[in-house]
């Protein structure tokens, strides 16, 4: 063994192969690195495929290469290769890059596989080299320096880490992928090649013996060509068929990549209307929710209402009743539904509802009727039923709905009310504001013996007697147009046909505005009343007769004075010519003069007669216009006898030209006389002062005022306060009437009659209203 | 039948009762003389003739009755025939107690009023006799001497000279001289037509008390 280098072969290398063999290097890690995404991409037996022939390339290349730079190497010497070892480092080289492929293409790569295949593929890588160098068959030993064989198989380690982790970082194919593994492949292939020349460094060749040549081969240029040449179309077409598959998974992933996002995409999009379902789902039931707690509460405020709610289609039958209803019935839904509601009719009612509702129903028309409907308690309580349709744009009726409102509280206090209506000892009745009568109560039925359809509106007036009618409507017809009260007497026709006087009254009721809303009106037979009032007139009448004849008693003796007076002038006179005729040749100038007087005496004898028989004759009143001076005179005639036998003077003040006024001569005549004969007798008993009547007439505004003043004690306060009442009477013989009765008379004159007390005696005066017809005022 | 005037006196507020009576009265050739009013009859001058008054009893003012009253008080004793429309029976009465002649109620016969009249009248004419009498009674009466008229009054009651005398404080002759003058001045022609004439005169007894 030598062992010096100086006497080691010295080599030198062809560059051109170094470069070429770098190429190849760094093509074959291009193929590597490419063939890792392949085999990675691959599953099953195609990634087996894949590994294997990936392998098969990539060891060709790295061997390859690693001949090639063996190549590029020139010795001195000839050199030959022993081929099975040759073959076997390309197998090597072929299990190493399986390796490198297999951790490459795992899935994972933790430090430990790294560094295991790190490890197996350098020492592959380092096997192979040493491999070649075994291989060759040059006369020369081969030495080996151990520092430089260890660094080279750190190297080849180091750079298989650095390649296995390029290739697995590098095995996805991304965009930028091309242009980093050929950065990669570049850095490897120089590694490799630098590891190759760092192993070739650590070998030195020391001529020898000729190498025993069997099995070894020369490579000769264009056999060195040819390697490069295979290798290479070995390294392109894996890298084609990598690259193809490649495109071919790429297209596929595209394609995929394509499903996917489309897949993505719908499904995005059928997320996005999920969502939208879900949210409308959610928002459904939300509505749901609300309209279930609108319903619910609907229905409860249905329910719990105190009204009874219905409803039902078209035809009149009902499908609804609420539980106000139900529960007032004691009935279910499906008892009372269809007709069945009919049956909680009052028999009473039964037809009148059912022919009413049928009408409704028929016509379209709310229903609106009050009933008894009876309850579960088997009570009938009274009810207002009003139903209205529900109609569709069409117009045709859609359904029907009403209520059922219980008024049996109100109904029972109208019936109160009627009781009272109808039970007061009073006839009432009422009107609308258009003249209408729209009321009568049971008293004004019995009475007229009518029904209320025979009186309402207009109809009564056939139970008005025929000569009233026409004044009462016209009455009525003006108290409606002007709002004030009314007022009549009609005589109404009673149920046995008797005409009976009636007083009816009328007031409207209005409202805030002032309108009239209703009349209300009583009306009160006044027949008992008149006639009562007829009577008393009556009894009025002969009272005062007999007051007047009673008076006329008390003047027998001034009017048999007043009717003697004359007659006793007349029998004179007629004795006188009696005597004369007698004679031989009678004056017969004295005689006229005296049958002249006989007659004038007679005729005022005879007006004296008169007038006492107007006093005392009984009859009607009877009024006339009359001037009130003819009266005062006639009473002054008449009681002539009776002031002198009183020893009373009577002054007599009366006014000329009065008006005249319009009443009864007799009746005021007694008036007249009252007042004077009360005159006489207050100064009966005078004896200190002079005995006067004065007797004045006075004209005084748009009446007469009478004056009958004596100069007797006067009145005292309580003769004043009661002398006007009947059977008040200071007299003796007195019945207390005159007063009263001259009183009542004055008053129906439309006068007063009114005393006063002065220090000269008592002062009675009455008005009358004067006559303004005839313009005398 | 002639002579002796006489007058009948009216006295009605009537006019035409008035008249008729005038014309009944002057119709029996009587004079008439009417007044409306015991007033006016009052007022009026009556002639100093034998009359009668035919009054009413119902008169303005003054009645009937008063008046006849007012005439007693006034000693003028016409008498009075009351003629009334309307009497009762104490008008009557009172009337007549008064000395009225007739209560005549109207109207009255004709006859009944003459005759009442003439009654009257006859009174009247009767009294103014007597009254004449009386007068010249009285006119003889009045020319006694005071204590003639004492001895009368003391005479005619029946006391005696005697007493007279001692009544008087003078002596019984000078009673003897009072009376036989005053008996010649009277023309009595005894004691007891003294007494008689004294009882006329309605005087001494009242004189002397």
């Amino acid at each position: 063994m030598i062992v010096s280098a100086s006497v080691a072969l010295t080599g030198s290398y062809d560059y051109s192969e170094v470069a070429r063999s770098t190429l190849i290097a760094i093509a074959a890690s291009y193929a590597a690195l490419d063939l890792a995404g392949r085999v990675t991409a691959a599953k099953g037996w195609v990634r087996l495929a894949w590994l294997s022939a990936g392998a098969t390339a990539m060891g060709i290349g790295i061997w390859a290469m690693q001949f090639k730079a063996m190549l590029a190497f020139r010795l001195p010497v000839s050199v030959e290769y022993h081929w099975p070892t040759v073959l076997a480092s390309l197998l090597l080289a072929i299990l190493a890059s399986a390796v490198a492929l297999y951790v490459v293409s795992r899935r994972k790569m933790g430090p430990v596989e790294a560094l295991t295949g790190s490890v197996l593929m350098g020492a592959g890588i380092a096997g192979m080299f040493y491999m070649g160098i075994a291989a060759m068959r040059l006369p020369a030993i081969t030495r080996f320096s151990p520092l430089l064989v260890t660094v080279s198989i750190l190297l080849a380690i180091l750079f298989s880490l650095i390649a296995l982790l390029l290739a697995f970082d590098l095995r996805e194919e991304t965009r930028w992928t091309l242009r980093r593994r050929m950065g990669s492949a570049t850095v490897m292939g120089v590694a490799i090649s630098a590891m190759h020349y760092t192993g070739m460094a650590a070998a030195s060749f020391i001529p020898a013996s000729p190498p025993e040549l069997t099995h070894a081969v020369n490579i000769s240029p264009v056999g060195n060509f040819g390697i490069a040449i295979v290798t290479f179309i070995v390294l392109v077409a894996a890298i084609v068929t990598s690259s193809v598959d490649r495109q071919a998974k790429a297209e596929v992933q595209r394609l995929n990549q394509e499903l996917e996002r489309r897949v993505v995409e719908r499904t995005l999009q059928l997320e996005a209307v999920n969502q939208a379902l879900r949210n409308e789902i959610v928002e459904r039931e939300r509505a749901e929710k609300a309209l279930r707690e609108s319903e619910d509460r609907l229905r409860l405020v249905i329910d719990t209402i105190p009204q009874q709610i219905w409803s039902g289609p078209p035809d009149g039958s009902l499908d609804f009743c609420n539980a106000q209803w139900r529960s007032y019935m004691g009935l279910t839904q499906e008892e009372l539904q269809g007709e069945g509601w009919q049956r909680m009719l009052h028999p009473d009612d039964r037809e009148l509802v059912l022919k009413a509702w049928r009408e409704s129903v028929a016509n379209g028309t709310p229903y609106e009727r009050e009933a008894r409907h009876r309850g579960a308690d088997g009570r009938y309580r009274w009810f207002l039923a009003r139903g209205v349709p529900l109609r569709d744009s069409a117009g045709r009726i859609a359904r029907w709905f009403g209520t059922n409102t219980d008024i049996e509280d109100r109904k029972q206090a109208e019936d109160r009310l009627r009781r009272v209506v109808d039970t007061t000892p009073a006839m009432l009745h009422s009107a609308r504001p258009d003249g209408y009568l729209d009321f009568f109560n049971k008293r004004w039925l019995e009475y007229v013996g009518l029904s209320l359809d025979d009186m309402c509106g207009w109809r009564w007036t056939n139970a008005i007697h025929p000569d009233d009618v026409e004044e009462l409507v016209g009455k009525w017809r003006s108290s409606l147009a002007t709002g004030e009260p009314f007022e009549a007497e009609v005589r109404v026709r009673r149920a046995d046909g008797e005409y009976r006087w009636m007083l009816h009254r009328k007031v409207p009721l209005r409202d805030q505005a002032g309108n009239i809303v209703k009349w209300y009106a009583s009306s009160v037979d006044i027949e008992d009343r008149r006639r009562a009032e007829e009577a008393l007139q009556e009894a009025q009448d002969k009272l005062a007769h007999v007051t007047r004849t009673q008076a006329m008693g008390e003047l027998a003796a001034s009017i048999a004075h007043e009717v003697n007076q004359p007659l006793t002038a007349v029998v004179t006179n007629g004795d006188f010519c009696l005597r004369r005729l007698e004679s031989a040749a009678p004056n017969l100038d004295e005689l006229r003069a005296a049958i002249a007087e006989i007659v004038n005496d007679g005729t005022r004898a005879s007006a004296v007669i008169s007038r006492i028989r107007g006093l005392l004759m009984k009859g009607a009143p009877r009024r006339a216009e009359l001037d009130i001076n003819e009266v005062m005179q006639d009473v002054t005639i008449l009681l002539r006898n009776e002031l002198s036998r009183n020893h009373v003077s009577l002054h007599t003040d009366l006014a000329p030209d009065l008006p005249r006024v319009f009443g009864d001569g007799v009746q005021l005549q007694q008036v007249v006389i009252n007042l004077v004969m009360n005159g006489i007798e207050a100064m009966h008993g005078l004896a200190h002062r002079p005995r006067e009547l004065v007797i004045k007439s006075v004209r005084s505004h748009n009446e007469v005022l009478i004056q009958v003043q004596d100069s007797g004690e006067g009145l005292n306060p309580e003769q004043r306060e009661h002398i006007f009442e009947p059977f008040f009477t200071t007299k003796p013989q007195g019945i207390g009437m005159g007063l009263s009765i001259s009183r009542s008379i004055v008053e129906s004159h439309g006068g007063r009659l009114w005393a006063e007390s002065g220090p000269n005696g008592a002062l009675f005066q009455f008005t009358l209203p004067a006559q303004m017809g005839n313009g005398v005022l | 039948m002639t002579e002796p005037a006489t007058a009948v006196l009216v006295v009605d507020d009537d006019p035409s009762v008035r008249r008729a009576i005038k014309r009944l009265v002057e119709s029996v050739g009587l004079q008439a003389e009417m007044f409306g009013s015991a007033h006016e009859f009052l007022q009026a001058k009556r002639p100093d003739v034998p009359s009668c008054i035919v009054l009413d009893i119902r008169l303005p003012g003054t009645s009937g009755l008063d008046f006849q009253q007012e005439l007693a008080e006034a000693n003028i004793p016409v008498p009075i025939i009351f003629i009334t429309a309307h009497g009762d029976v104490p008008m009557t009465v009172r009337a007549m107690k008064a000395g009225a002649i007739e209560f005549l109620t109207k109207p009255f016969r004709d006859q009944d009023l003459l005759d009442a009249i003439q009654i009257a009248l006859e009174r009247d004419r009767a009294r103014r006799q007597r009254e004449t009498e009386i007068a010249a009674l009285r006119e003889r009466f009045e020319s006694l001497t005071p204590r003639e008229r004492e001895v009368v009054a003391m005479v005619v009651r029946g006391m005696l000279n005697k007493q007279i005398a001692a009544e008087i404080g003078t002596a019984e002759n000078t009673v003897k001289v009072h009376r036989s003058r005053a008996m010649e001045k009277m023309q009595a022609q005894s004691l007891a037509d003294l007494v008689r004439m004294v009882e006329r005169l309605q005087i001494p007894a009242r004189k002397v008390s």
